[in-house]
C-alpha cells in the first residue's frame, strides 16, 4: 500500500513542471483567445471582454497570417528533409573512422548548435550583406552580379532557412552518431563477406536499424521548423514586407509588439492544433510499422 | 524502501518550494521606499544617468536606482511590469509608445494639481507641441518631456560640389533632381537614402506638401492630395534609381563612403559619422529639411512618466522637476548627446556655439509629433511602410497598395 505512492512521487515533479509550464499556458491561451485582451486589459482585468470567436474570424481573414503560415509551410517542407538528409550523411561519413581527425570534426559540426544565436546572426548578417558581404564579394570575383540575400522577398526565405539548417545539423548529427554505435558490427561483416557493397550495406542494414533514430529526429525537427523563430527574428525581423515572417514570429509581433494578446493567443492555439495534428499523424504512421 | 519514500517526498517538497518562490512578491517596506526611486532609462548603459542624478541624490538623500532597458526589449519589459503591477517609480517613454502606455492605465496622471509646486514642469517651459495638452491622451496628461529629437538633411558637401551642386537642396523637388544627378556618378552610387524602416519620412514629406495625415475629426486619414504628392516623391526617388533598394544598406557606411551623399536622419547619425570617420570633418554638414509648402520636420524623443502605484510619488515628482532644470538638461546633452526639451536649455551657449546643433534647434522650432495613435510602430506606421515599400520594391500597383493603406488605417484615433 505504502509503496504504491512511491512511483507517483517520483514522477510528480516532472508532471508538475509539465502542467505548470506546458498545459496551463495552453489552457490560458485558449481562454484568452476568446477575449479582446490588450495592454489596457492586462493592467485592469475589468476592461477585458469576451468577444467569442471574433479573433479567429479576424485571424483567418488576415493576409499577414496566411503569409506567415505559407512561409512556415515552405520552411518546413524545404528545411526538414534538408536537415535530416544532411545530418544523416554527415553522421555516416563521420562514423567511418574513430581517428583523432574525425573526432575533432564531430565537435566542429556541433559548434553551430551551441553558438549564441545573436553571434550567429551578426556573422551571417555580414556574410549576406548586399554591399560589403563576403558572399557577394566571392560572386564578384567570378564576375557574377550581387545577390540581394536578405532584401529580395524570395531569396530571403532561403537565406534565412540556410542559417537554420546549418544551426540544426549539429544536434541531429550527434543523435545519429550515437544510434550508429548501436548497429552490430557482425551484421555489417556478414554482409561484407556475402559481397554487399558499401552503399548496399548502408541502405539494407544501417538505415533500417536507424529507423527509430530517424523517426525521433523527424518528429523533433518538424516541430522545431513549425516553431521557427530565432533566425528571421535576429536576421531580418521578418522582412522585407513580411516575406520571412514565420508563424511564431507573427505571433510574437502581434502579442508583444502590438500587445494584442487575445489575437495572438488565437494564433497560438491554431499553431498548437497544427503541430498536434502533424505529430499525431506521424505517431500513427509509426505504429503501423513493424518493429525489428 | 522507507528511505526511498522520504527521498521522493523530499524531492516533491523541494519542487513545490521552488515554484512557490517564483510567485512571492517583493516585500512592501514603506519606510525604505520613501528614500528610494527606481528609474528605467532606455539604452544600454545607466552610467551617464547615474552621474546626472548624483547631485539630486546628495541634496534629497533619495537613492536613485537606474535600470538601463535596451530599446529592443522595452515593449516586453513594460508589458511584464503592467501584468505584474510591479513597475519602476519613474520611466522613460518613447513618444511613439506614449499612447499605448497611457492606455494601459499604469501611469500617474500629471495634471496641474499633481504638478503644483514643481514650476520646472510647467508646460510653457518646454518646446511647443511637446508638453501639456499636446501629449495628452484622451485629455489626460501622463508624462512630461525629457529629451527631444528631430530630423535634418545630412549632405556631403564635397560630393555635391564635385557634381556641380553648390548648395544643398532647399525644396523636395530640388532634392529629387539633385539626387538624380548624384546617382549618375556611376555604378554603386546613389543620390539619396531612404531607410526602409523609417515610417516618419513619408509623414514628414506629407507635412511638407502642406498636408496632414489626421483629419479634422482627429482620425487618421491618408486619402488626401498632399499625401498623394508625398507618395509621388517617395516612389519617384526609387523610379529615378536614386536610392538603394537593398534592405540591409548601412546608412552610416553609405554616407561615409559617399554612396548615398544625402539623407534625412537624426542627430544620432552625426555622432556615428564623427566617431567612425573623423577624417570626414568639414566634408559634410546638416541643414533643415527641404520644404515644399512647409518645412516641418519630425519632433521625436522621450518623455518621463510616473508609475501609478509608486510608493514615492513626491520623490518621483521631485526627480522630474530636477531633470527639467535647464542646467541639468544641458549637462545631459553634454554627457549623453541628447537634445533638451526645455526652451531655456536650448538657447544655452553650450548648444548654440555648435553650428550643427543650431541647425537642430532651428529645426526643432519647426517640427511636430507623429499622431499619437494606439500603435504607430506596429500598425499605422507599419501599414504605411508596407504599402509604400510594396510599390517601390515589388512593383505592386500604386492604387491597390494605397487603397489597402486607406482601408486598414481609416478611423484610427489620433488624439
Amino acid at each position: 500500500m505504502k509503496n504504491r505512492i512511491v512511483p507517483y512521487t517520483f514522477i510528480a515533479p516532472a508532471m508538475l513542471l509539465l502542467i505548470v509550464f506546458g498545459i496551463l499556458p495552453i489552457a490560458v491561451a485558449l481562454l484568452v483567445s476568446f477575449t479582446d485582451m490588450n495592454l489596457a486589459g492586462l493592467g485592469n482585468w475589468s476592461r477585458i471582454q469576451f468577444i467569442g470567436a471574433d479573433n479567429y474570424t479576424a485571424l483567418f481573414a488576415d493576409p499577414d497570417f496566411w503569409q506567415a503560415l505559407g512561409n512556415t509551410a515552405l520552411f518546413a517542407v524545404v528545411g526538414v528533409p534538408s536537415v535530416i538528409a544532411l545530418s544523416l550523411a554527415i553522421a555516416l561519413a563521420l562514423n567511418r573512422s574513430q581517428g583523432r581527425f574525425f573526432r575533432a570534426l564531430r565537435s566542429f559540426y556541433f559548434v553551430p548548435a551551441i553558438t549564441a544565436i545573436v553571434a550567429v546572426a551578426l556573422v551571417w548578417g555580414y556574410l549576406y550583406n548586399t554591399q560589403f558581404g563576403l558572399f557577394n564579394y566571392l560572386l564578384s570575383l567570378v564576375g557574377l552580379p550581387p545577390v540581394p540575400w536578405l532584401s529580395d522577398p524570395t531569396v530571403v526565405k532561403f537565406s534565412v532557412g540556410l542559417v537554420a539548417v546549418w544551426r540544426g545539423l549539429g544536434l541531429n548529427v550527434i543523435i545519429f552518431l550515437a544510434a550508429l554505435q548501436g548497429v552490430p558490427k557482425e551484421y555489417l561483416e556478414a554482409a561484407a563477406i556475402d559481397g554487399a557493397s558499401g552503399l548496399r550495406r548502408i541502405f539494407s542494414i544501417v538505415l533500417p536499424l536507424l529507423r527509430f533514430a530517424i523517426f525521433f529526429v523527424t518528429i523533433t525537427t518538424v516541430i522545431a521548423w513549425l516553431q521557427f523563430f530565432d533566425e528571421p527574428f535576429v536576421l531580418t525581423k521578418g522582412g522585407p514586407l513580411g516575406s520571412s515572417t514565420s508563424i511564431a514570429l507573427f505571433l510574437y509581433q502581434k502579442g508583444f509588439s502590438s500587445s494584442q494578446f487575445g489575437y495572438a493567443s488565437a494564433g497560438s492555439v491554431v499553431l498548437v492544433a497544427i503541430i498536434a495534428t502533424i505529430t499525431i499523424v506521424q505517431l500513427r504512421l509509426r505504429r503501423s510499422d513493424v518493429d525489428h | 524502501m522507507k528511505r526511498m519514500r522520504w527521498l521522493a517526498l523530499g524531492t516533491a517538497a523541494l519542487t513545490a518550494a521552488t515554484l512557490a518562490g517564483c510567485s512571492s512578491s517583493a516585500p512592501a517596506d514603506g519606510g525604505a521606499a520613501a528614500k528610494e526611486l527606481t528609474v528605467w532609462v532606455m539604452g544600454d548603459s545607466s552610467a551617464h544617468f547615474d552621474a546626472l542624478v548624483k547631485p539630486f541624490e546628495d541634496k534629497t538623500g533619495i537613492d536613485v536606482k537606474t535600470v538601463a532597458i535596451p530599446w529592443d526589449s522595452v515593449d516586453q519589459k513594460f508589458t511584464t511590469a503592467v501584468a505584474s503591477g510591479d513597475g519602476p517609480d519613474v520611466l522613460q517613454i518613447g513618444l511613439s509608445k506614449l499612447r499605448t502606455y497611457a492606455d494601459s492605465g499604469a501611469l500617474l496622471t500629471l495634471d496641474d494639481a499633481a504638478l503644483s509646486g514643481h514650476e520646472n514642469l510647467t508646460a510653457s517651459n518646454f518646446i511647443d507641441g511637446a508638453a501639456g495638452d499636446a501629449t495628452a491622451i484622451g485629455g489626460k496628461v501622463v508624462s512630461v518631456p525629457w529629451v527631444s529629437d528631430t530630423r535634418v538633411l545630412f549632405y556631403r558637401s564635397d560630393i555635391l560640389q564635385a557634381a556641380g551642386i553648390t548648395a544643398p537642396p532647399t525644396t523636395w523637388d530640388e532634392l529629387r533632381a539633385d539626387a538624380k544627378t548624384l546617382a549618375g556618378r556611376g555604378d554603386g552610387s546613389y543620390g539619396y537614402y531612404i531607410p526602409q524602416w523609417d515610417s516618419a519620412l513619408p509623414v514628414i514629406m506629407t507635412w511638407d506638401q502642406g498636408g496632414d495625415i489626421v483629419d479634422s475629426q482627429g482620425k487618421i486619414d491618408f486619402d488626401t492630395p498632399a499625401f498623394g504628392n508625398a507618395v509621388d516623391l517617395y516612389t519617384g526617388l526609387y523610379a529615378d534609381k536614386s536610392v538603394p533598394t537593398n534592405s540591409d544598406f548601412d546608412q552610416t557606411q553609405g554616407f561615409i563612403t559617399g554612396s548615398t551623399p544625402m539623407l534625412v536622419s537624426g542627430p544620432y547619425l552625426a555622432a556615428a559619422i564623427s566617431q567612425s570617420a573623423p577624417e570626414l570633418a568639414g566634408k559634410w554638414n546638416v541643414t533643415t529639411v527641404p520644404s515644399g509648402a512647409k518645412d516641418t520636420s519630425l519632433l521625436a524623443g522621450s518623455n518621463l512618466g510616473v508609475w501609478g502605484s509608486t510608493k514615492n510619488k513626491d520623490g518621483a515628482l521631485q526627480l522630474l522637476d530636477y531633470l527639467s532644470q535647464p542646467d541639468v538638461q544641458v549637462s545631459w546633452y553634454q554627457s549623453d548627446g541628447q537634445l533638451p526639451t526645455v526652451k531655456a536649455a536650448l538657447t544655452d551657449s553650450a548648444l548654440t556655439s555648435d553650428p550643427m546643433v543650431s541647425v537642430y534647434t532651428k529645426q526643432l522650432a519647426s517640427s511636430r509629433l507623429l499622431p499619437l495613435v494606439p500603435n504607430w510602430d506596429g500598425e499605422t506606421g507599419k501599414a504605411l511602410l508596407d504599402s509604400l515599400n510594396s510599390i517601390v520594391l515589388t512593383g505592386a500597383n500604386r492604387d491597390d497598395a494605397l487603397k489597402t493603406l486607406f482601408t486598414t488605417t481609416a478611423g484610427t484615433p489620433a488624439n
